[in-house]
């Protein structure tokens, strides 16, 4: 079989350079309004006054991550209007006769919408972040107007993106282990290929079908351990779903945790591949 | 080349479109298919370009299997549909993004066919009426010198200069090496142009013919009344009196009135 058949170099930076002369501004606009966005989140989370000489409500890590959590949602929205060219019947034609393979068109998409999307995501949030540090700093008084003097900088720590990584002093989030962390990076990957290749599983009513899927996931999950907790908990009545829930694993993980985790490290592995399939078949 | 054969295809199951279905089309002939509403014409299309996968039965369009999408494939047909919906961009900025796709794309083909259909390159797609994106989307088919041409209701839209100028181009355009299927309602606008006719109806081919042959055993003529005339195949009233077919008997051709001949054969008259 001709590998040709499922990639051309030649013909990916085409198809590549097709997308980029036709969406060119649309990239640009986008990029323009995150950078927007994003100043507008972080400024507005940050605070205008604080107390002098109290350190305890520092906008730290904790609040980094919870804008950029907010943020992350605008990259997923972005990453959602992937494959525009699904959307109509007549659009679909045109993009299924398009001469490149199913392969080079999926890959296309994952590598403006998903690599260079999120790169760009990742460098703008870096810069807004520091402006926004900045633009409040240079107004930033305690609630008595007086002058913080050099302690200033200290109220908003400079941001990294180690910050997001790391052990911090927060309970919330200071049971970071490779586990969960890499469940939570799978995870956001997978939700992410979900509203990547959303366009390609449905034709129609993508929004509510998407939502009834997802949750039917959750429910999935409960139903599993509803079927587990008959086999290993014999006292288990029924479809007691609050009991199955309750119910842990021996380090202390309850087992809606580990499907979650599960879910997370396994969805990413056959969404793309099933989206691929999807669209080679894909008919009118 | 074109060659279907015993194809099947429904929507609904219990509805099917095409049931045994074959055909075969060779290179280097502009085919008009005919045929009323709904008998299947844009399906057949969508089937010969891989826009949809038969259920049973097999096609091969120069030896590769439709639907299979393999890039070469795509590569070598260009289907203009009835309907179509173009990026915000310029007719310039879309020819180099798509024109680098088609391996065999002659830009100066396009130039002359976009002076004679007087388009403008800088002009925004979108900002142009029905007609001229038709227009433009022939051209830039035509352009792709594509093995396979897939034109649905190509006229559709085209004022009456636009409609001469088409049948002219794309008569001086095709090679020998092209297959070009035109399915259209306005039969008059392609009778001069096409040199086989294929109708199809309620999924099957109820005739199919080359032009030659056609005027070899028909004869088409206008006459101011029936009285007199014998062994005529069908006829139809018009302001100079009867458009009849006769059987041919002498040496003498006529051209075809396509829409005629369409008429005898769905009321099968012939």
């Amino acid at each position: 079989m001709n590998s040709n058949m499922f990639f051309s170099f030649n013909r990916f930076y085409l198809l590549l350079r097709n997308d980029m002369l036709l969406n060119h501004k649309k990239y640009l606009l986008t990029i323009a309004g995150a950078f927007i966005l994003g100043f507008i989140v972080l400024y507005t989370s940050m605070p205008g006054y604080v107390h002098k000489g109290d350190f305890r409500f520092v906008f730290d890590a904790q609040r980094y991550t919870t804008a950029f959590g907010m943020c992350l949602l605008g990259l997923l929205a972005f990453v959602g209007s992937a494959f525009s060219e699904l959307s109509t019947k007549i659009k679909t034609s045109n993009y299924l006769m398009l001469p490149a393979s199913t392969f080079e068109k999926i890959l296309s998409q994952f590598v403006i919408y998903v690599l260079a999307g999120s790169a760009i995501f990742v460098i703008v949030f870096w810069v807004d972040a520091h402006l926004a540090r900045y633009a409040i700093l240079s107004n930033l008084k305690s609630v008595y107007n007086e002058d913080l003097g050099p302690d200033k900088s200290k109220y908003i720590e400079v941001f990294k993106y180690s910050m997001l990584l790391i052990k911090n002093k927060y309970p919330a989030i200071s049971y970071w282990n490779w586990f969960e962390g890499l469940a939570i990076i799978f995870g956001m990957f997978s939700v992410g290929m979900y509203f990547f290749s959303v366009k390609i599983f449905f034709k129609k009513l993508r929004l509510i079908k998407s939502a009834i899927s997802l949750i039917a996931v959750v429910y999935l999950g409960a139903v599993v351990m509803t079927l587990l907790s008959h086999i290993f908990y014999p006292e288990t009545k029924g479809f007691d779903i609050s009991n199955a829930l309750d119910y842990k694993l021996p380090n202390g993980l309850f087992n809606f945790e580990m499907w979650l985790y599960l879910s997370a490290y396994c969805v990413s592995l056959f969404i793309i591949p099933f989206g691929y399939f999807k669209l080679k078949e894909k008919q009118l | 080349m074109i060659k279907i054969s015993n194809l099947s295809f429904y929507y609904k199951k219990k509805s099917p479109l095409f049931n045994d279905f074959s055909l075969e089309l060779e290179n280097g002939r502009i085919v008009g298919l005919l045929g009323k509403n709904g008998a299947g014409k844009s399906t057949l299309l969508n089937l010969i370009a891989g826009l949809s996968q038969p259920k049973e039965g097999s096609i091969a369009v120069n030896g590769f299997t439709p639907f299979d999408r393999n890039p070469n494939f795509l590569a070598d047909i260009y289907m203009v549909p009835e309907e179509f919906s173009f990026p915000h961009v310029s007719i310039a900025t879309y020819v180099k993004a798509f024109s680098p796709l088609y391996p065999s794309f002659d830009l100066e083909k396009m130039d002359s066919i976009f002076a004679e259909f007087e388009l403008n390159s800088s002009s925004n797609l979108n900002k142009l009426s029905h007609g001229q994106r038709k227009k433009f989307l022939i051209a830039f088919a035509l352009s792709t010198n594509c093995k396979v041409l897939v034109l649905d209701e190509p006229t559709n839209g085209l004022d009456i200069p636009s409609k001469s100028q088409f049948r002219k181009i794309l008569v001086s355009s095709v090679t020998d090496e092209q297959l070009v299927i035109i399915s259209t309602h306005q039969v008059k606008d392609i009778d001069t142009i096409i040199d086989k006719v294929v109708v199809i109806d309620e999924g099957a081919i109820i005739y199919q013919e080359n032009t030659e042959e056609i005027t070899q055993k028909l004869y088409f003529e206008t006459v101011a009344t029936l009285a007199g005339k014998e062994n005529v195949l069908h006829h139809e009233q018009c302001p100079m009196g009867h458009k009849i077919i006769v059987p041919a008997t002498t040496n003498e051709e006529s051209s075809v009135d396509l829409e005629l001949l369409f008429n005898a054969i769905i009321n099968k008259s012939i």
